[in-house]
């Protein structure tokens, strides 16, 4: 059975952080965080806010749009590097706060790569015939970890929070048209775990019982290669995405977006380059405004197209992203067009 | 073995890009300023193309392409 993402969300909290507010700190100057990320402003939630509480905002939106009522939920996929408590997983606290039914939830781990992992997951779940509305949440509230020391300036001057949320069906009578996923390719290399993650609290490096205090601080905040990101982020992503067009039997002249994980502007400047894709417009990028809201990122570009109306029937929609791991894919979505029974429905 | 022209170009009109001083065999590509980890990706492009090898994944971080005698003795391990 085929799936299609029928609905989306996004809620970002609503407190702006500038570069200028944040560049003293971080001991840098407004305009090369501008000139090195393309990033503007971004979101943070006050401090002490939980995940879940936005995720749950953008789940109501993608319900919205989904035009479907919570009780139809009958699986839930969670994405976050940053959840509500260490165990359980963010999902229980979804369910209880929106009144989900009781249905399985899962929470993923896949950073900046979450949306493409959920939507695969959510594929398989409604092909298999296991779920028929499958609500996916991704969400971060990363501004709770960062080091607002020039110690970590390149990398904190990077990340906002934020939530998205998609619910993905199957084909049946209540079909209203959507986004079919056609495709996910993902792949991990395990040679650059340090690379990019947060290493604590883990049991390979150390809980916070029993961690040297003098490298607490390294540990247990965020930690960015940037250099090694970078090399491998483009070269991984243009793969990737070369892959996932080759074995649908598609080229890049024939797609219409590009919908990226929000990583660097640069960075998606460099892959839409190397992929020949010259319509530079139609790379979808909120980072001016949002920063890398890491797992919400692709959700948020995704939901900020949708509600623009542009995307037109049968278009084809590329989905690249790169995160910890290192761990990167691309998915395929098409655009569909509403049945013509949907039509004559309305007519009845 | 001298790098083919078109590299040499590249490291040089991504100096003058960058409107630091043309480099010599020996200077640090990276701290002289004349490539950046986004243009590292565009050169590496170019040795692949210009010099008959295929430099995988795992291979495209600085060390390999810290200098231009670096590129050179690089590209002399990898060529058939």
């Amino acid at each position: 059975m085929k799936a299609y993402v029928r609905g989306t969300g996004a809620f970002l909290p609503p407190r702006v952080v500038t570069n200028e507010e944040i560049a003293p700190g971080l001991g840098m100057n407004p305009e090369d965080i501008f000139r090195s990320s393309g990033i503007q402003r971004r979101r943070w939630a006050e401090p002490g806010t939980a995940v879940s509480t936005l995720a749950v905002e953008a789940l109501r939106l993608a319900l919205a749009d989904a035009k479907t009522e919570p009780a139809e939920i009958d699986y839930l996929i969670f994405g976050t590097m940053t959840p509500d408590r260490f165990i359980p997983g963010t999902g229980p606290a979804v369910l209880q706060a929106l009144g989900l039914p009781e249905i399985p939830c899962v929470d993923i781990r896949q950073a900046c790569c979450n949306a493409l992992y959920a939507l695969q997951l959510a594929q398989a779940l409604i092909a298999s015939g296991t779920a028929r509305r499958v609500a996916i949440c991704l969400a971060e509230v990363q501004s709770a970890f960062l080091d607002l020391s020039p110690t970590s300036g390149t990398l904190s001057m990077l990340f906002g929070d934020g939530a998205s949320a998609l619910i993905v069906g199957g084909e049946d009578e209540n079909t209203k048209g959507g986004y079919e996923i056609l495709d996910v390719f993902l792949s991990t290399n395990g040679a650059y775990v340090d690379d990019l993650g947060i290493r604590c609290p883990g049991t390979s490096v150390g809980t916070a019982q029993n961690h040297p205090p003098a490298e607490f601080a390294v540990d247990f905040s965020p930690r960015m290669n940037g250099q090694s990101v970078i090399l491998q982020a483009t070269r991984r992503i243009v793969a990737a995405c070369k892959t996932v067009l080759e074995r649908n039997l598609l080229t890049v002249a024939e797609v219409g977006w590009i919908v990226p994980h929000q990583a660097n502007t640069n960075l998606l400047q460099q892959v839409a380059k190397k992929l020949g894709f010259t319509a530079e417009d139609r790379v979808v990028n909120t980072l001016a405004d949002y920063g890398n809201t890491s797992s919400a990122s692709m959700g948020i570009a995704l939901d900020t197209l949708h509600r623009t109306g542009a995307v037109e029937e049968n278009v084809f929609l590329l989905l690249p992203a790169f995160g910890a791991g290192f761990t990167w894919g691309a998915g395929l979505l098409r655009k569909t067009y509403v049945p013509c029974n949907q039509f004559l429905s309305t007519f009845d | 073995m001298a790098l083919p022209q078109p590299v040499l170009d590249f490291i040089n009109e991504s100096a003058e890009t960058n409107d630091v001083a043309k480099p010599t065999n020996t200077d640090d590509l990276f701290k002289l300023g004349a490539v950046d980890s986004f243009s590292l990706v565009d050169l590496v492009a170019v040795i692949e193309e210009h010099c008959g090898v295929k430099v995988p994944d795992g291979d495209v971080n600085p060390g390999n392409f810290q200098t231009i005698d670096a590129i050179e003795q690089y590209v002399a391990r990898h060529q058939g």
